[in-house]
């Protein structure tokens, strides 16, 4: 049962942080709007779908790669990948605007319950995926290879493929940027005064529509990031990818303490190392259940995720 | 703003309910009922719907989702609690009346409490660990929950794994009424009697001392707790209630399906039920059921829409929850601002 | 723009009823060509649309030839059932389809278990089916539950009768194989496998490795590949669809892996080696021998005519409709004609393959020939014998 686990353990290793890492940058979507809205973004997944869609039109539509045509090299692989990255935080962004304006506005203007705006969220999210599914003939959509998968060296019996140092490294700075971001810049700021009491926010002259709108375009930079990443390394996307991921996404957020930032970079890297070794272990198909099983036993014992907020602050 | 009162119809119905005295009361819930009955007769006017069967249509999904919004509207809309995983409970019930009915000589009465039972034996299970979380916490803990049951299922040879279990039998007759698949009204009227009990057992302990303890939880948990309400024994019975009715409304719809598959029951379904319960307006008996009938029949009446059909679906969810946050059939204005207030769901 | 081509095609077509009513009106001497409605159930929203949006788009192409040849005497519809491949919508959408006489044939339903929740609908209302793709064998076993006859027919192949070859297919010229077969947990793939592996155990020298069950939406395989490696497997079957194929062959090769990858008809698709480019090259597949072999020129022609190009059964699709429309031609107006018409017919498919049924609604087909991918393209090897 563990001879795969043991045999493999550091390819699973490395394949669970860089699994990890997208999950990172998805739940950081997630748990942004949370902090700031105390609301489930249900369209997150549907705005990762989306971003993944900007990497695909970048290979194949502006640098017309097709899946015969050899991987980039050099200077034109950087800007490609670059273009392509930007490219999917750019729809992501806007998508995940497009929802706060659509979904969000007029609901929290109103004042109204949180159920509301969840449905409303949960209808926009439908629409979304029916669009892209119209768009694309229902049919999955590949990505040329731009990035050949060249492998590096071997440690430990393990291939260290170039994709997979890619991922890792560039979604480590990404975070590390947002993290910067929300910690040091005056956006950042307010957007942390909000999370922390919007109404004492409000009346220190914090303009909130601007700040919400501002969450949920750096949760779509983030979100995106992962679109491109996820992209690059499967070359392949679908309309219907987005609820798998999102779901993980969000269960990540939850298990490192929804709300928090460090929370959703522990709860990512922990779930995408769960579900690695746990396919190994048990089989893929005993996956989600293992994920939930712990995910249960941690809230148990620390009601709040790894890294969440005490009980009085979530209800302040 | 005295015109909009016309289009409140929470209010002209209870206006007129409250004026009426008790004969007047019970002729109009009979006839009510009457007419409600008759329903499936009227699949040649507008309400047809095109390529399904309008009487089956009336059975699955809109007679299935009102039962099931009822019990959903116990545990989201009485205690206040977010329950993500709702179709567990239904696909415990299905999967009780295909096994027992596939492999026992009992019929779908008899088996019946033993899908109640095993629902609501889940609930506690569930229920016990869990529900000391809240929020959000609770909703990703059903929602896997939700999940794991379907994996089960999924991913057990007693379950046949993804092939699903046929044959499953059919009710026996009632009397002169006879249960046939070409002609499902008998199905409706069973449906129709079980969506009753349902409300008739809500409003009993709505007025009584659970309902009482439900809304003061649902209020603020911590006040509740601090005038003496157990809070936890009371969202277990809320949570186990509810499990109740999903599993008597599985237990209906195994025997009515003859088929049943894991891929039936999904997270989305979950969903769909969380969405009618809010749609018609949560919290409210008569909401949640015109709302579970709406969302339930909408996508069959637009068939003709084919290919766009759920983008459709999805942005009436958007207009109408941005236009009425409150829900179609909102509950009373006092129990509302309390619900603005809220912080946690 | 496939949509955008579809629309502008169906409000010329509105357009064209309307006119040909018009005309009918005033001059009603002339006789109208006959209406007449034959149907396809299948996915055609939600999560499983791909499915059956390509197959619809195969069975729309057979009635859109079948009306431009026959402008005089026929329009035949198609009446488009979705039931999401979802049993329980399935079984809403039956009953109502089922009780539409004017539908006289239905081509699908796509999936096997919206097939056991559609079945006894169709069956008391005696509406013939021709199934391009549900392959779960119970279906046409007249000992199981499940058993669909009189009504129920398919024209392709079952995992009884594929499994076998497949597990054949993929070993063969390989010294000692060892095999890890995994399937996506469906109900196509998951008893694809039993029966893939059921005959692996009666090949000597062939030994079973190791296996998994991936959900059906998984992109990322590591935890799979890395059981292979464990397993020294130098075969993977993979008893699942395409897309996913695709995004696992892809993965297979990159961590450096020679082992030969075969799939079943659910990976035999053009789009397969689309999607996986280069590391599709040498993939071994099986599918039906003719209804596979499919030239260029048609697919041309389809492309032309849909302005998509043709996906996954579309052959099956096109054959099962060809044989309502043949049936059509006959001069055939009611649904129990039909079904008689379908039982008892004899033909020639698109791929030149011998289209009939035998008595419990099986195609009678020869066997299962062998495809390598080879330079991008299915390249037929011959039967699997």
């Amino acid at each position: 049962m563990f001879a795969v686990l043991i045999d493999q353990f550091w390819s699973l290793t490395i394949a669970g942080v860089a699994l990890g890492f997208i999950y990172v940058l998805i739940s950081l979507g997630y748990t942004m709007v949370y902090g700031v809205l105390r609301m489930i973004n249900f369209a997150n997944s549907e705005i990762f779908m989306w971003g993944t869609f900007g990497t695909v039109i970048t290979n194949r539509d502006i640098f017309h790669y097709t899946q015969l045509s050899d991987p980039a090299k050099g200077w034109k692989l950087a800007l490609v990948l670059i273009s392509a990255l930007l490219m999917s935080m750019f729809v992501a962004a806007l998508t995940a605007v497009f929802v706060e304006f659509v979904a969000y506005r007029r609901l929290r203007a109103k004042g109204t319950n949180r159920l509301a705006t969840l449905i409303s969220a949960i209808g926009i999210s439908i629409a979304l995926q029916e669009v892209m599914r119209l768009l694309t003939a229902s049919r999955p959509v590949g990505s040329p290879r731009v990035l050949e998968k060249i492998i590096l060296t071997e440690v430990w019996g393990a291939n260290i493929r170039l994709d997979t140092v890619i991922t890792i490294i560039a979604a480590a700075i990404i975070y590390f940027l947002l993290e910067r971001f929300i910690k040091l810049s005056r956006m950042g700021k307010a957007i942390r005064a909000v999370s922390q009491n919007e109404d004492a926010a409000k009346l220190m002259g914090v303009n909130l529509n601007r700040v919400i709108t501002m969450t949920f375009l750096v949760g779509g930079l983030a979100t995106g990031a992962a679109g491109f990443f996820y992209v690059t390394v499967f070359e392949y996307t679908k309309f219907n990818i987005g609820f798998t991921m999102g779901l993980a996404a969000f269960t990540a957020a939850v298990l490192g303490g929804i709300g928090n930032i460090r929370g959703a970079f522990l709860g990512g890297l922990s779930l995408g190392l769960l579900e690695t070794y746990a396919s190994a272990v048990l089989g893929t198909q005993w996956k989600a259940v293992t994920v939930f099983i712990v995910l249960v036993s941690v809230l148990l014992f620390k009601p709040n995720g790894l890294f969440g907020e005490a009980v009085q602050q979530t209800r302040a | 703003m005295k015109i909009r009162n016309y289009w409140n119809l929470r209010d002209f119905g209870a206006s007129m309910w409250e004026k009426s005295n008790r004969p007047q009361r019970i002729a109009i819930a009979i006839g009510s009922i009457f007419l409600v009955g008759l329903l499936p007769f009227a699949g040649a006017s507008f309400l047809a719907t095109p390529i399904a069967a309008y009487d089956a249509v009336l059975v699955y999904p809109v007679g299935v989702f009102v039962l099931m919004a009822l019990g959903l509207n116990i545990v989201v809309g009485k205690s206040g609690m977010l329950d993500l995983g709702y179709v567990a409970f239904f696909a415990i019930g299905a999967y009780t009346m295909a096994l027992m009915g596939t492999h026992t000589g009992l019929n779908t009465w008899e088996i019946m409490p033993f899908g109640i039972a095993f629902s609501m034996l889940a609930g506690v299970l569930l229920g016990l660990p869990t529900l000391r979380l809240r929020g959000d916490y609770l909703a990703i803990v059903t929602l896997g929950f939700g999940e794991i049951v379907r994996l089960i299922a999924l991913n057990s040879s007693w379950t046949k794994g993804p092939n699903g279990i046929a044959n499953i039998p059919m009710p026996p007759d009632i009397g002169p009424l006879k249960f046939k698949l070409e002609d499902q009204k008998v199905f409706f009227w069973v449906v129709v009697t079980m969506i009753l009990l349902v409300i008739w057992m809500i409003r009993r302990l709505s007025i009584r001392r659970p309902g009482r303890a439900w809304e003061s939880i649902r209020q603020d948990e911590d006040a509740a707790e601090l005038m003496g309400v157990p809070t936890l024994k009371y969202k277990i019975w809320s949570f186990t209630l509810g499990a109740a009715v999903g599993g008597a409304a599985g237990v209906l719809y195994a025997s009515k399906n003859l088929f049943i598959a894991p891929e039936m029951f999904t997270l989305n379904v979950s969903i769909l039920i969380l969405s009618c319960v809010v749609f018609g307006g949560i919290g409210n008996i008569w909401g949640v059921v015109v709302g579970a009938t709406i969302l339930g029949y909408l996508p069959d009446r637009i068939r003709f829409i084919s290919d766009a059909r759920l983008l459709v679906f999805g942005l009436v969810l958007v207009v109408v929850m941005n236009f009425r946050p409150d829900g179609l059939l909102p509950r009373k204005k006092r129990e509302k601002a309390i619900l603005k207030r809220e912080v946690s769901v | 723009m496939n949509s955008k081509i579809q629309r502008s095609l169906a409000v010329m077509s509105a357009a064209a009823l309307v006119f040909g009513v018009a005309t009918t009106s005033t001059t009603s001497a002339q006789a109208a060509p006959k209406k007449l409605y034959i149907a396809y159930q299948g996915p055609l929203s939600g999560g499983e649309a791909s499915t059956g949006i390509d197959e619809i788009n195969a069975v729309k192409y057979a009635v859109k030839l079948f009306n431009a040849a026959n402008k005089a005497k026929f329009n035949v519809q198609v009446v488009a059932v979705d039931d999401q491949g979802d049993p329980a919508v399935a079984s809403t959408v039956a009953p109502g389809t089922g009780s539409n006489k004017k539908i006289i044939g239905l081509v699908g339903p796509a999936y096997s278990g919206a097939t056991i929740a559609s079945l006894p609908y169709y069956k008391a209302g005696g509406l013939a089916l021709i199934s391009p793709s549900a392959t779960r064998v119970s279906l046409t076993d007249p000992k199981s539950p499940d058993f669909g006859g009189p009504v129920f027919h398919r024209v392709v192949a079952t995992d009884d009768k594929q499994g076998p070859a497949l597990a054949k297919y993929a070993t063969s010229k390989v010294n000692s194989p060892k095999v890890f077969v995994f399937d996506d947990q469906s109900a196509y793939a998951v008893p694809l496998r039993g029966y893939v592996e059921a005959a692996m155990k009666t090949m000597s020298g062939t030994t079973l490795v190791g296996g998994d069950s991936v959900p059906n939406t998984t992109t990322d395989f590591a935890p799979t590949l890395a059981k292979i490696k464990t397993s020294g497997a130098n075969v993977v079957i993979y008893t699942g669809y395409y897309s996913q194929a695709a995004v696992f062959v892809k993965q297979l090769r990159d961590s450096g892996s020679t082992a030969i990858f075969a799939g079943g008809d659910g990976v035999f698709n053009q789009q397969f080696s689309v999607l996986a480019g280069a590391s599709a090259e040498g993939s071994r597949l099986t599918g039906v021998a003719g209804l596979a072999d499919v030239g260029a020129k048609q697919e041309a022609a389809f492309k032309k005519s849909m302005g998509i190009s043709s996906g996954v059964y579309a052959v099956e699709s096109f054959d099962a409709a060809n044989i309502f429309l043949a049936g059509i031609k006959a001069g055939i107006t009611d649904r129990a004609k039909m079904l008689k018409w379908v039982t008892a017919f004899k033909g020639t498919g698109i791929g030149g393959a011998t289209l009939s049924f035998n008595a419990n609604g099986d195609i009678a087909v020869g066997g299962f020939s062998g495809f390598t991918v080879t330079s991008g393209l299915l390249k037929n090897t011959g039967p699997v014998k």
